[in-house]
């Protein structure tokens, strides 16, 4: 995957740092990024994820863009009222990064089998505990993210290290990880989440830094006050226990 | 229970708001779209710049076809698709000593989003004496920081920050490079505390700085405090109008 004249110029902030280089923007061009859920967090993370020069994006979210999600989301627009919200961010994305392969999908039941195939999985909605099994099964890694009101949380995962059901639900329950639902969001708050899940998912991909693997991180927008606890790997997981 | 996000009347607040951007760049395109999302009534937009490519990796305000368009344009543009009710003022000049004063008693609060340091001293001076509060914000390639000045309550920039670096010892953005989802993350940050001051809901960042790195996931908080001796707003101040900012950081920007 070589960069082209328009991606030295486009990418040039990343490409003079010697984290990322030439080298580094070359594999942020070959990965594949799955977004799951397009609410608060998720249309952050995309929209920084094509922004980097991700070249292949999926867009998962199977409901309609209502007037409410403007108020919460920034990857879409009023004149998208009434399409998917993936479809709705498809479009944004491409707006911004017309390079990258974007793809979406509203099929409600696609999300699990979506996983295979893509590199890193940003979720922010659906059955995390599907996706985390199908990431397990697929060798891939994962961020889950989630916004609720103006308090968020996320949680990396590559393989070897501790996975969504190595914490018990309670435990991600106090921490506010949870997929985004029906509830309100702050669309502020959801980009300080969704650029977190951003962040680490170029981190894994580009294998720099400290990941957020092992960490459970928290977000209270209310008091700007930031939150980390360890976790670590149950041999008695009910997803990754005895592999 | 709290609700969860703004009350109607917290709404209410918001609608009748007015907030400033100083640059429509890396730290303001998250903050443009998201005082936007939760209905901010009027949002001046201050840049005098257009879109280049180069912008494009974490400007997210502007899409490849803006290329070449001024980035007030653009950014209206973007605002108005996301909330058509939104009052958005264009300032495509470039903030000075003769007009930041004007402009700043316009809007009830100040976004500093800019990249040099003539203009953060400018940003903040001019805060001070019109008693506008103002988020600031700054990043360096994968390491941010924020936090809230309001005039009487806290410290200022100066405060912390006295006499700018040497001319040259800090490289510039793209000298040094940035990682895209950087300003992202901190601009998010700075338009959650805007709006909680403007709505007048919970604990902003008065007298505390977030230190943030990207590549450890930390966020580190510094407890500051205002200097009884800054010139400009300590107890015998002796800075009472704007004053030359190139001059005062060495003649060039950062
Ligand atoms: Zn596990
Ligand atoms: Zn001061």
């Amino acid at each position: 995957m070589s960069l082209t004249e328009q991606d030295i110029l486009r990418y040039a902030r990343h490409i003079i740092m010697p984290e990322v280089g030439g080298r580094g923007q070359k594999r942020i061009k070959a990965a594949s990024v799955l977004v799951a859920g397009l609410g608060a967090a998720g249309s952050a993370a995309a929209l920084y994820l094509a922004a980097a020069g991700v070249g292949r994006l999926t867009l998962w979210d199977p409901a309609e863009l209502t007037e409410a999600d403007l108020t919460q989301a920034i990857a879409h627009a009023r004149s998208s009222l009434g399409q998917s919200r993936a479809a709705s961010a498809r479009g944004k994305l491409l707006a911004i990064n017309p390079d990258a392969a974007v793809a979406a999908s509203a099929d409600p039941d696609a999300l699990p089998d979506l996983v295979a195939g893509h590199q890193v999985v940003v979720a922010t909605a659906g059955d995390w505990e599907a996706v985390q099994s199908a990431v397990l099964q697929a060798g891939a890694s994962a961020v889950f993210a989630g916004v609720q009101g103006a308090a968020g949380a996320a949680l990396a995962h590559r393989p070897g290290t501790a996975c969504l059901g190595c914490i018990p639900a309670e435990e991600r329950d106090r921490a506010g990880l949870r997929p985004e639902g029906e509830g309100c969001a702050v669309a502020a708050a959801g980009g300080v989440v969704g650029t977190v899940a951003a962040t680490e998912a170029l981190k894994l991909i580009l294998d720099i830094g400290s990941p957020l693997t092992d960490r459970l991180w928290a977000y209270d927008g209310w008091t700007a006050r930031f939150r980390e606890t360890g976790v670590s790997r149950r041999p008695d997981c009910p997803l990754c226990g005895g592999d | 229970m709290m609700n969860a996000c703004f009350t109607p009347e917290e709404r209410e607040r918001l609608a009748r708001a007015s907030v400033l951007l100083i640059g429509c760049g890396g730290l303001g395109s998250p903050v443009a779209y998201e005082l936007a999302a939760a209905g901010v009534g009027r949002i001046g937009l201050c840049d005098m710049d257009e879109v280049d490519l180069s912008n494009l990796q974490r400007q997210v305000l502007h899409h490849t076809a803006d290329v070449g368009r001024p980035k007030v344009e653009s950014g209206r543009e973007k605002i108005l698709a996301l909330r058509p009710g939104t009052q958005v003022d264009l300032h495509p000049v470039t903030l000075t000593s003769e007009n930041a004063l004007e402009l700043f008693r316009q809007y009830d609060l100040i976004l500093d989003g800019s990249d040099n340091f003539a203009t953060r001293y400018l940003v903040n001076d001019a805060c001070v004496l019109t008693g506008r509060p103002q988020v600031h914000g700054s990043i360096f390639r994968f390491d941010g920081q924020v936090t809230t000045f309001v005039p009487g309550q806290g410290p200022c920039y100066r405060c912390i920050y006295p006499t700018p670096p040497p001319p040259g010892s800090v490289p510039s953005c793209a000298e040094a490079g940035v990682i895209g989802v950087l300003p992202g993350f901190i601009g998010s940050l700075m338009a959650m505390e805007a709006l909680k001051l403007l709505a007048g809901r919970g604990t902003g960042l008065t007298g505390r700085l977030l230190i943030y790195s990207a590549l450890d996931m930390d966020v580190a908080e510094v407890q500051i405090r205002r200097n009884p001796e800054c010139p400009v707003c300590g107890d015998h101040p002796t800075i009472h109008e704007l004053i030359d900012y190139e001059q005062f950081c060495g003649g060039v920007g950062a």
